[in-house]
């Protein structure tokens, strides 16, 4: 097994299975899904590629072009630039705090978005799997721990990557109603209230039956929201982040639990929008082709914006050094356009591995855009297994042994030291 | 006639309705089963002036450019208070079932075309199922939701062509046999028969809302496609989207899709063994020998052995609308819309309310629709479950005409029975009628049983006790995970 160097203390914790496995406090984790399909090719752009101007005669963006809407450039290497909206993520890569892994996918790639989806949820290639791989981490490490240990943050649906057979992983989508609320009339009666809505919460139903799922969530529910109020309206900050930056004030959420429930170390948000089929670029109706703004900018501009306000808080309070963020999306774009001022279901596509522990670069290796090294959808081929960036996470941040969460060893990308 | 009981017919109308009040349940058992199907099934049979008379009055919707009277929240509060009156409640969850189905977002085509789409839903809610998807494809919300109105020749977009057989007929592969349906290939031939499909609307027509579909002959794709090649479908030709329609509705894959579908919304989920493929071919069978009638085929799956089953009895997850809706219409709770936008107040609790449970209609997840049953259910939406639950319970208003949701003194006069044994056990019934075990039933008691220390003073019927306690009561049940289950 592979392990994390001995400066930080360990806490073993079994299982009811006797397996085991090790959880390190103080570290933590964001996971940020960019939902949709990000396309890569215009995230990291590979502006030295004829093959890829070729490709795309509209989408393309020039090295002239990778500028930031103040003119400061966003090229981050002979061969790299960064998307013009992601000025903040250019700056924290200058600074060493952003590595890059380059062609993450896995094989015999699925352009569906909800199989795609899945297979990285669950790091299960067949799709079938229902246990996400966060939930089989939070299975092993975090039972046993406070409710509030992990959660899902400011999105309706609890994410598939957290489907766990026994934790409760909680969704939180905005603190001021995640509460047991009753009758304000007759205040005297709320113990009364609880009393009986724990009784039937703690009733032994059949496990594994839909009605056991539900009550285990119930209870583990209003217990989680009753730690989190008490907590949760200390949090102070000068940070201001944009109200109308839908991922900003998940990870301002993210900041607010982490900051005042210091047992939160495994959070995850999520920011849809990047189906980008069509105006990928350009105003609707009006200058169709302008790269600098459309769907795509925005998205990304919002990535980048609020990443960086969420470090520079997590660094107000101290905890920079305990926080490494993980991007993903279910897969990238296709290298060629479509008619539509937009890009197709893709393969494989860079991620982000962001924070003060993550060591900056670039990691991984770039497919070819030569015709010949295309599939017959047009797609790339992938190079790096996005289940080798979990199982580095898991082993070199989280102190698990990956091989009881993925179900194989898989090489270390190196982005930890 | 098949003679059903009490719970057979609450449980029918838990699922082809939005539930029912102990009135509504009784007037089933004298039907018999097939009768109380088809009374459900022929809506349009129903009287539902009651229901147009409130929505005349509550909505103005003569201008769709006039933002204060048509908008999101007006279109939410207008199925909500459709769902909560109708007399016609199978009409509702099955224009549920297809707003699910063909989940569309109004983000994308605008409140307008959502709207339109609405109304294509419920007129061809029971139609031949090739008709409902042929009207769908063609309507301008779907051409725009995904990026028909962009597919033109040459440059053709896969959007609706992968969602069309990934998720509207058949699925990636065959949901008995596993094989695969369809290639990537075929995602791009079939996008090439949908080229130049467009929608217009007709200059100088007076009416706002009547948007027309054509063929914009220029950008559509006239060469020759070769889809499903090498499988018993393999067609070759000058195909254009109408004629792919029908070829996708007339092959077994598509049949068992669709089965499985309806089948796990109204029924119960299936497992991959031989015995549930079978109730798969056996409804399959139904839809391609009835003409692909979707309303014969649901006929046959509502009078089914299987939809009367244990194993059917509470095997579903209550949606966000049904919690909110059913608990309405079983109470007899009364919602008041209030007046059309411009006039007078209005009141969008229940769509609110739905917002914060999981499910904003209008504006589905992703193109997937909602995932549902335990889906549904996460710490959050259980703790805003528990919310709205305490919210329908302690809405008090002396003014029977207040806008707003309201459970009145004299409602909770009608619930109280003379111990609390009775009172528990009269109100469990109303909410399922649900079964919790004697334990369950004890411990309800004891809370009406308690006074605020938790000191046991037994239960009497007066105002306090009612205020309180059968007000308290109500929330309780409601927060059982019984009560989340259909």
């Amino acid at each position: 097994m592979v392990t994390v160097g001995v400066v930080v203390p360990r806490l073993w914790v079994s299982d009811a299975r006797g397996e085991q496995s090790q959880f390190t406090p103080g570290r933590k984790l964001v996971v940020i899904q960019l939902a949709g399909g990000n396309d890569g090719f215009n995230t990291v752009v590979p502006y030295t590629d004829p093959r890829y101007h070729s490709l795309r005669p509209t989408l393309a963006f020039r090295d002239t072009e990778l500028k930031t809407s103040n003119g400061s450039s966003t090229i981050i290497s002979n061969q790299y630039g960064l998307h013009p909206a992601m000025a903040e993520i250019k700056d924290l890569y200058d600074q060493g705090r952003v590595a890059i892994v380059l062609g993450v996918g896995y094989p015999n790639p699925n352009l569906s978005h909800f199989l795609s989806m899945d297979i990285w949820h669950t790091a299960d290639i067949s799709g079938v799997g229902s246990r996400g791989w966060l939930g089989k981490y939070a299975d092993v490490a975090l039972l046993g721990q406070s409710n509030l240990a992990a959660a899902s943050i400011g999105s309706l649906e609890l994410p598939k990557s957290f489907g766990a057979d026994k934790f409760v992983v909680p969704n939180i989508i905005n603190f001021s109603f995640y509460n047991f609320i009753a009758d304000p009339a007759h205040p005297g009666d709320y113990n009364n209230q609880i009393n009986t809505f724990n009784a039937g919460a703690s009733r032994a139903l059949a496990a594994g039956s839909l009605i056991g799922a539900i009550n285990n969530t119930a209870f583990e529910s209003v217990k989680g929201a009753q730690q989190l109020q008490r907590s949760i309206n200390s949090y102070r900050s000068t940070i201001a982040y944009p109200a109308n930056n839908p991922l900003a004030a998940g990870l301002q959420m993210v900041a607010q639990l982490m900051t005042t429930v210091p047992e939160a170390s495994l959070l995850y948000v999520q920011l849809g929008g990047f189906d980008n089929h069509s105006d990928q670029i350009g105003n609707r109706g009006n200058d169709r082709s302008n790269k600098r703004v459309g769907d795509h900018a925005t998205l990304l501009r919002w990535f980048s914006e609020a990443v960086n306000l969420f470090h520079q808080d997590l660094t107000e309070h101290g905890l920079a050094d305990d926080v490494v963020m993980m991007q993903w999306s279910e897969f990238g774009r296709r290298p060629g356009e479509n008619a539509s001022f937009g890009t197709d279901h893709g393969t494989a596509a860079p991620i982000f591995v962001i924070g003060n522990p993550v060591r900056g670069g670039f990691y991984g290796e770039q497919p070819s855009l030569a015709a010949s090294d295309l599939d017959l959808a047009g797609n790339v081929k992938f190079k790096v297994d996005f289940r080798e960036v979990y199982a580095t996470l898991l082993e070199k941040w989280l102190g698990a042994d990956s091989r009881v969460i993925l179900g194989a060893q898989y090489p270390n990308v190196g982005f930890l030291d | 006639m098949t003679s059903i009981a009490y719970e057979d017919a609450a449980h029918l109308l838990r699922r082809m309705g939005l539930g029912g009040s102990p009135a509504e349940i009784e007037d089933m058992i004298p039907r018999g089963l097939e009768g109380a199907v088809d009374f459900l099934l022929n809506y349009e049979q129903s009287d539902n002036r009651e229901m147009e008379e409130l929505l005349r009055r509550s909505f103005d919707f003569s201008d769709p450019f006039d933002f204060a009277k048509f908008n999101r929240g007006e279109l939410l509060r207008w199925w909500f208070t459709r769902m909560t009156y109708t007399r016609r409640p199978f009409e509702e969850k099955m224009t549920l079932f297809w707003h699910n189905h063909f989940a569309t977002s109004a983000s994308k085509t605008g409140d307008l075309l959502i709207y339109n789409q609405n109304l294509t839903l419920r007129r061809y809610a029971l139609d031949r199922f090739d008709n409902l998807l042929l009207k769908v494809a063609q309507d301008p919300a779907m051409l725009l939701w995904l990026d028909g109105v962009t597919n033109v020749r040459g440059r053709p977009n896969e959007n609706f062509a992968r969602e069309l057989q990934e998720l509207f007929t058949m699925g990636i592969t065959d949901v008995v046999t596993g094989e695969a349906n369809y290639t990537e290939e075929d995602v791009k031939e079939i996008a090439r028969a949908f080229t130049g499909w467009v929608f217009f609307h007709p200059r100088n027509d007076p009416n706002p809302f009547n948007y027309q579909f054509v063929v914009n002959q220029p950008e559509h794709d006239n060469t020759t496609k070769a889809i499903y090649s090498g499988t018993q479908w393999a067609r070759t030709g000058n195909l254009d989207g109408t004629d792919v329609i029908e070829i996708i509705c007339a092959r077994r894959a598509t049949a068992r899709y669709l089965v499985r579908k309806l089948f796990e919304f109204f029924v119960y989920p299936l497992e991959a063994t031989a015995a549930d493929n079978a109730i798969i071919n056996k409804f399959a069978d139904v839809y391609l020998t009835r003409d692909h009638s979707i309303k014969e085929l649901v006929r046959v799956i509502f009078s089914s052995d299987e939809f009367f089953s244990p194993r059917a009895r509470f095997a579903l997850v209550k949606s966000p609308v049904e919690i909110i809706v059913s608990s309405i219409r079983m109470l007899g709770a009364r919602y008041n819309p209030g007046a059309s936008a411009r006039e007078g107040a209005t009141n969008n609790i229940l769509a609110a309310f739905s917002i914060f449970l999981g499910q904003e209609l209008f504006n589905p997840p992703d193109v997937a629709g909602w995932k549902l049953n335990l889906g549904w259910i996460n710490t959050s939406t259980l703790l805003n479950r528990f919310t709205y639950a305490n919210l329908l319970a302690i809405n008090r208003s002396r003014d029977p005409n207040a806008v707003g949701l309201s459970l009145s003194q004299e409602q909770l006069r009608g619930f109280a029975k003379k111990n609390s044994k009775k009172t528990v056990k009269k109100l469990l019934s109303i909410l399922g009628p649900l079964d919790v075990g004697a334990e369950m039933v004890g411990a309800l008691r004891t809370y009406l049983e308690s006074d605020d220390h938790g000191n046991s003073i037994g239960f009497t019927i007066d105002d306090l006790t009612l205020d309180k306690k059968v007000r308290g009561l109500i929330h309780l049940i409601m927060c059982l995970s019984e009560f989340q289950l259909n």
